[in-house]
């Protein structure tokens, strides 16, 4: 059998060929026994590939399973052009972006330091923030502080030092 | 770290953050006061003619160990302080203050009689909270306050 009757046995099987030249393929398998096992063999072959072919489904649709592998090569890009010989506006944006962005933090932080900082809170009001400071500017006078933390009022009486009965109608008593 | 996760973008957000919270602080620490000071005179006589003073601030004082059991206002002004910035008020021909806002609502109250300085109270003020300053000449105690 010559190889031109072995393709033409694949075509009638394939269905290519023209119907006058399919009745003759046929006869021919008939009258020949071994053109009727290579006819056989070609048909067993194609239906063990038919059912070996694997069905692949893809669970996302086409639209979004693209948009992944577009996603994934515009991923990858970035690394290729940070390769030997990249670009000067990768470099920009890669380096000197971040650079300047971390300067703007140190100045920001060091200028909130310098907020927080400056004036220096006196070391009575730091540690209390409702402790009145207290100064008496006569001489021989005394100044009194009560405080109630739950109303948010706090009462500076100031007396003579020799004054042993200041309006209070009792020894004020600082509560917190 | 790899610059291909180093978000720059990212990076100049939370600086810019950063500065916007830092104005915020900065605005609430140069922010203008509005207080309102009030000449109180105390009594124990129910009867007192003036003008009471409110019901919140009489709660407040009344919690004060102070002998008196009635309260009315005998003058009172309002006022607003930027910061650094002082006002002198007369509450009477007696009793004059003088306030200045330090910013971050804390205050410097100094108390005059009949024009001498009888001491300054150093304190932070805050909405609702009330300092109250007195001293033995006569039956009035000065309420200073940060206005709603």
């Amino acid at each position: 059998m010559t190889q031109e009757q072995q393709l033409k046995l694949q075509a009638f099987l394939d269905g290519e060929l023209a119907e006058s030249e399919a009745r003759e393929i046929l006869a021919w398998t008939q009258r020949d026994g071994a053109a009727a096992a290579l006819l056989s063999e070609l048909k067993n072959t194609r239906q063990a590939m038919v059912q070996a072919e694997p069905h692949l489904g893809v669970p996302e649709t086409r639209e979004f399973f693209w948009s992944k592998i577009e996603r994934e090569i515009r991923r990858q890009e970035p690394a290729a052009a940070a390769a030997p010989g990249a670009s000067r506006p990768a470099m920009l944006r890669d380096w000197l972006l971040p650079a300047v962005a971390a300067g703007a933090l140190v100045l920001v932080a060091a200028g909130l330091l310098v907020h927080f900082n400056v004036p220096k809170p006196a070391p009575e009001t730091a540690a209390d923030a409702d402790t009145p400071t207290v100064e008496t500017t006569l001489a021989n006078s005394d100044a009194t502080t009560y405080r109630d933390a739950s109303e948010g009022t706090t009462l500076v009486w100031f007396s003579p030092a020799a004054d042993d009965n200041p309006a209070p109608n009792k020894k004020p008593t600082a509560i917190n | 770290m790899s610059t291909k996760n180093f978000s720059a973008a990212r990076l100049v957000g939370v600086a810019f953050l950063f500065l916007w919270l830092a104005g915020l602080n900065a605005q609430a620490a140069d922010k203008t006061l509005k207080l309102e000071a009030q000449l109180v005179l105390g009594s124990n006589d129910a009867t007192t003619n003036g003008k009471p003073v409110s019901p919140q601030i009489e709660k407040k004082l009344k919690r004060l160990p102070l002998k008196w059991q009635h309260y009315s206002v005998v003058n009172e002004q309002q006022f607003t302080l930027a910061k650094d910035e002082s006002k002198e008020v007369n509450l009477s021909d007696e009793c004059q203050i003088t306030v200045t806002s330090l910013g971050n609502e804390r205050v410097k109250l100094t108390l005059q009689g009949n024009g001498q300085s009888v001491g300054n109270i150093t304190q932070e003020l805050k909405k609702g909270h009330v300092l109250v300053a007195g001293g033995s000449a006569g039956n009035t105690i000065v309420v200073l306050r940060q206005m709603d």
